[in-house]
């Protein structure tokens, strides 16, 4: 039962039992209260395992579990057969880890954050769904099941944002999070597609792996496979230009955007490069590319962030940031050993997922109070109301901001440990690099400044509360605070337990069985471990304390004024660069009035079938004159007709 | 001789005139005694193939004919009956109730000739005087 | 007897005349309010009857020496159609009822010379008896004053008049085109080409049957006479010939085209009677030879000539050729026969008749009894 290749997948299934136990939960009488029950104790189980998994790794010498089931066949077509597989290798077991661990406080603070919603079962039913999708996303092992999971967490984030499904606006910010990731999809599916194509008609990572070591296609066609699958990257990870959706998706319960939008679902485009790393490693230019849409993604991002007046939206904005920040550690990939690239992403996705978490969970907490008013206008100088939210808050935007000796300052300073070494090779596209990594460096200081102007308009300045507030807005109950503390405490110990002086996450990683294969593909024999740089490391931390500064000078009392030189800039980044404008006056308005024609023309169809349909009736009014209803005229054309009948067998008879 | 032709002619003859009858007339009784004519003519046919073809089984056959003629006449008369019950007529006219829906009944036109009122019966003018009535009011 | 066959476009010519002349007749005699006109109607009706007959005389031929089967036939006939038009076209329906009575007694008297004097009583009982009777019942009760809807109007006098016409027509030209065998099948010729089902071939011609006959009558004669006339007369010769003629295939010399026999069994073999009729054919055959040696050797060799034997011997000669002229006419005992046939061949059909018969009458005593409860 527990042997080891059972354990991906009863991580796998007890979210989704839980999910359908949830749902049973809502719809049988009596029982909605306690639908958080079977959810939280599935994930809380299904994390003991995933770290069952992972010390399984750690100490034996188990450096890839694969959970292979011939006799489940998902589907065979032709020669295409795809295998339910299941493969946990460290990567694997690191994003199962982090999943399901973040997973578990979020769900506890759901308890006490959607306590009285009528929805309470549906919510943990979705969640526990959610899971499921990602930790197939994760441990899937052939390229078709992985997409499977990708529909999943898609379908998930869809119901989830769209939780709230009778205020308007947040179900058209469903279905814009739905549509434009499937625009992303549909170029990953093109990609799956010319993937399978190239590597001799299979899907499972092995194969394509294997196939393509051994013959490399020739360099126009993997890059283009690459960029395809990049497009399904670029659209489940909100990066330019289809980052859109994210800020709309905070319509969604704020749990929801911890949970989906800031740890799992939006790192899932980071998961897939990770994971196809050495097919990407073959095309360097689309990985030059990865790197320069990430660097984009994340100036424009913190740009905007810097006006938003919704803390939501601000953290949303940051997630996208941050993930570009991943992109552009990928990307070097192109440059240095694939290796170190991989490390540094993946590892500023684990703490973001930490810090970015908690910082959600602390501002579901604020709205909890506030009676679920985000604007940061209409409340301040909250941090002696909420004095464990507001630690809980200080510690997540410190390791945002990169504030030395935090999480988040190690893992922001591998990115751009990788970056500096990718731009200082002497390899063309090295340029490419070095604006990659200026804009990286100006993004870390905008970072600092947008976390702490959010954490000074919040928790700074004279306490006012909105109205909605109540009489005596207080503190969150201990059910949604515990979830904060722990969440703080990984965020502000993991980074500097797990790597800059003891490297044992680089080397965990390293033991991945494909990224050693990359590594070979790419050329590069040996495994380096990232070193770290210490005039990178002051530099980094020169610009966020620097950005917290300037932000503590503008905001430390607690209300934003502006001064009128900066208005313009202030208009600029509050209206979002006027992106979604763009999009709607260029993309939506031409697509709806070619449904107004087809519209159009469907009616002329539908016209046209009339009038077809007319001819029956006409027939009839003709014939009708007939049914006179008296018997003797019946007789009499029974008579008639018999006679031309006999008129005719006669003549022909004797003619 | 009076050949087999001969009398089919004159049963095809019954046959039609018959069927003239039946289209046309409008009285029920005089339709049904058109159809029975249809049917003589028939037997007379079977009765002639069954002579010039020394086979009796046209004579039976006939014979059957007969018989389910007096069935169908006793029930047609019960129907005629229950119809005269409804309709307080004859006339077949009257039944056009399975018409579709939409077409106007169709009526007569022609107006009837009117009733011929014998007025050439002789009568005697009055003679004598009016005699004395009591009116005898009748009170219940 | 002459056979005038017409040629088809001038028999269709008479027809289609005198099918218009019938048309114009019902609708001049139909009732109406207006545009009746009975003498219009009788003259026209008066008319189509004798091209009818006209047309008759011509193709089927004068009718022969049977005057007085010839006779009744023309009576009953015209008198048959007459009051059927009378039927059709009187507007008073007790008129017409006893117009239908005429129609029913000419009928019968049909079915009396065609030998089913059963049929013509169990009709007479049947319809003038009982239905006319119930009619004139229902007539009573619903008896109407003066010009109605149902007894003055028509519905569709010319399309009905045409409809009839137009069948009767049809019936007529089939039954006239020579290729349907009728005009010519009378005499015993056979048209050349009997491709289309001749409607009827008669297993003896009135010819053959006379011949028959005489042959028998001669038989009778020679049972008369004694040893020597026997001896003496070449009756024997003469009676051989003719018979062999007559069963052995050697086709009638008088008539041209005409076919043996043999030939014209063997055109209708699939009936069974028919097969019947040349199994007693042959045997009658096979019996005169025999007849003719037994009298021979009664006679001749036998000392003392053996009279009775040769007498007996040509009498059930006579009496096997009797029959075989017979053949092709109904059984004497018509209503004996009738019954036995009945009850042996369609006993099923009897008993489904009176099954019938119950379920019609208590049919029709539960529609016409429900009173009251109708809506």
């Amino acid at each position: 039962m527990f042997e080891p290749s059972t354990l991906p997948l009863i991580v796998l299934g007890l979210p989704l039992l839980a999910s359908l136990a949830s749902s049973l939960c809502g719809i049988w009488p009596g029982c909605r209260q306690y639908a958080h029950l079977p959810t939280i104790v599935a994930f809380a189980v299904a994390a003991v395992f995933a770290s069952i998994l992972f010390g399984m790794m750690i100490t034996g010498n188990h450096s890839q579990l694969l959970f292979h089931s011939v006799a489940w066949t998902w589907f065979h077509a032709g020669n295409v057969e795809v295998a339910f597989q299941l493969t946990a290798d460290p990567l694997a077991a690191v994003m199962l880890a982090t999943v399901t661990f973040v997973a578990t406080w979020i769900a506890l603070f759901s308890v006490g954050y959607m306590h009285d919603d009528p929805g309470y079962a549906r919510y943990f039913a979705l969640i526990g769904l959610f899971v499921f999708s990602m930790c197939l996303l994760v441990l899937a092992n052939d390229l078709l099941l992985m997409v499977a999971g990708w529909e999943g967490v898609g379908l998930c984030s869809y119901l989830l944002v769209g939780y709230y499904y009778a205020k308007p606006t947040a179900a058209a910010a469903a279905r814009k999070a739905f549509l434009v990731t499937r625009l992303g999809d549909a170029g990953m599916i093109l990609g799956l597609f010319m993937l399978w194509q190239i590597s001799g008609f299979q899907t499972s990572f092995d194969g394509i792996f294997r196939h393509l070591a051994e013959s490399p296609p020739e360099p126009r066609t993997i890059t283009l496979a690459c960029l395809l699958l990049f497009c399904g990257a670029v659209g489940k990870s909100a990066q330019f230009p289809l980052y859109v959706w994210l800020p709309d998706a905070m319509e969604g319960p704020t749990p929801v955007s911890a949970l989906i939008h800031a740890a799992t679902m939006v790192t899932a485009g980071v998961y897939l490069l990770a994971r196809m790393m050495p097919v990407f490693v073959l095309s360097p230019d689309a990985l030059m590319l990865v790197a320069v849409i990430g660097g984009l993604t994340a100036i424009v991002a913190a740009f905007i962030a810097i006006g938003q007046h919704d803390l939501k939206r601000v953290l949303a904005y940051s997630t996208v940031s941050q993930l570009g920040y991943m992109f552009m550690g990928l990307g070097t990939a192109a440059m240095i050993a694939p290796n170190l690239a991989v490390i540094a992403a993946i590892f500023h996705l684990v703490t973001h997922a930490f810090f970015k978490a908690l910082l959600f969970l602390a501002a579901g907490s604020v709205m909890h109070a506030m009676g679920n008013v985000i604007d940061l206008r209409k409340f301040s100088g909250l941090r002696v109301l909420m004095p464990v939210t507001h630690l809980t808050f200080l510690c997540g935007a410190a390791a945002l901001a990169g504030i030395p000796l935090l999480s988040g300052f190690w893992s922001k300073d591998q990115i751009l440990d990788v970056l500096y070494q990718a731009s200082l090779c002497d390899q063309p596209g090295a340029g490419t690099f070095r604006f990659v990594f200026v804009c990286s460096l100006i993004t870390a200081a905008m970072t600092a400044f947008y976390t702490f102007r959010a954490y000074f308009l919040t928790f700074w300045g004279p306490l006012k509360t909105p109205p909605e507030a109540g009489d005596h807005p207080h503190e969150s109950p201990r059910v949604m605070l515990w979830p904060l503390i722990v969440l703080a405490i990984g965020a502000v110990f993991l980074g500097i337990v797990v790597e800059p002086f003891t490297h044992y996450f680089s080397d965990f990683l390293s033991g991945t069985p494909w990224l050693q294969e990359a590594n070979r593909i790419a050329g590069f024999n040996e495994f380096d471990r990232p070193h770290l740089d210490g005039l990178l490391a002051i530099t980094g931390s020169i610009l966020a304390l620097a950005g917290v500064a300037l932000a503590w000078y503008a905001y430390r009392d607690g209300t934003e004024t502006v001064g009128s030189s900066l208005r313009s800039c202030q208009r600029l980044s509050q209206d979002k660069l006027y992106i979604d404008e763009l999009y709607a006056s260029a993309i939506v308005k031409p697509i709806e009035a070619i449904a107004m024609i087809s519209r159009f023309f469907d009616g002329v169809i539908h016209g046209i079938a009339r009038l077809i349909s007319l001819v029956p009736r006409l027939l009839a009014e003709v014939l009708k004159p007939l049914q006179t209803g008296l018997v003797q005229f019946y007789a009499l054309g029974m008579i008639l007709g018999m006679a031309v009948f006999l008129t005719v067998v006669i003549v022909r008879t004797s003619g | 001789m009076i050949s087999l032709g001969h009398f089919l002619t004159i049963g095809g003859m019954l046959f039609a005139i018959g069927l003239i009858g039946f289209t046309t007339r409008r009285n029920l009784i005089t339709m049904f005694l058109c159809a029975e004519m249809m049917l003589q003519g028939v037997v007379l046919n079977l009765l002639a193939f069954s002579r010039y073809h020394a086979d009796l089984s046209g004579q039976v056959f006939a014979l059957f004919i007969v018989t389910v003629a007096a069935c169908e006449a006793g029930i047609a008369l019960a129907l005629f009956v229950s119809v005269y019950r409804r309709s307080r007529s004859l006339d077949i006219s009257v039944w056009q109730a399975l018409r579709e829906p939409g077409l106007l009944p169709i009526v007569d036109r022609e107006p009837l000739p009117p009733p011929i009122q014998d007025s050439r019966d002789p009568h005697l003018p009055v003679a004598g005087r009016k005699p004395q009535r009591q009116e005898e009011l009748s009170r219940v | 007897m002459v056979v005038a066959t017409a040629t088809i476009p001038m028999m269709a010519g008479q027809l289609i005349g005198a099918s218009l002349l019938g048309v114009l007749a019902f609708f001049f005699l139909l009732p109406r309010p207006r545009g009746q006109s009975l003498a219009l109607g009788t003259f026209f009706g008066l008319a189509s009857l004798a091209m009818l007959f006209t047309l008759l005389f011509l193709q089927f031929g004068q009718p022969s020496s049977d005057d007085v089967a010839a006779l009744l036939f023309w009576l009953f006939a015209c008198v048959a159609l007459i009051f059927a038009g009378v039927l059709v076209a009187e507007s008073n329906p007790a008129r017409g009822a006893m117009a239908f009575a005429f129609v029913i007694l000419s009928t019968c008297g049909l079915f009396l010379v065609l030998a089913a004097p059963f049929l013509m009583a169990a009709t007479i009982i049947v319809y003038a008896g009982a239905i006319i009777v119930t009619f004139l019942f229902v007539l009573m009760l619903s008896h109407v004053e003066g010009p109605s809807d149902e007894n003055d109007r028509s519905r569709e006098p010319l399309l009905g008049a045409l409809a009839g016409i137009a069948f009767a027509g049809l019936i007529l030209f089939a039954l006239l085109s020579p290729g349907s065998g009728l005009a010519a099948s009378q005499n015993g010729v056979l048209p050349a080409k009997v491709s289309h089902h001749p409607l009827f071939i008669p297993p003896i011609t009135p010819s053959e049957r006379q011949l028959l006959l005489e042959v028998a009558a001669e038989l009778q004669k020679a049972e008369q006479m004694d040893r020597d006339q026997l001896l003496a007369s070449d009756y024997t010769q003469a009676t051989r010939d003719q018979l062999e003629r007559l069963l052995g295939g050697i086709p009638d010399a008088a008539a041209t085209d005409a076919l043996t026999w043999q030939q014209r069994l063997a055109l209708t073999r699939a009936d069974p009677r028919v097969r019947a009729i040349i199994a007693r054919v042959d045997r009658v055959r096979d019996l005169t030879r025999e007849t003719f040696d037994q009298v021979d050797v009664a006679l001749i060799d036998e000392m003392p000539p053996n009279l009775d034997r040769a007498r007996s011997a040509l009498k059930s000669l006579r009496q096997e050729i009797l029959i075989l002229a017979g053949v092709g006419e109904l059984p004497s005992r018509n209503v004996g026969t009738i019954g036995f046939r009945l009850f042996s061949e369609h006993l099923m059909a009897v008993e489904l008749a009176g099954v019938l018969l119950l379920v019609a009458t208590i049919g029709a005593v539960l529609i016409a009894g429900r009173r009251g409860r109708i809506a």
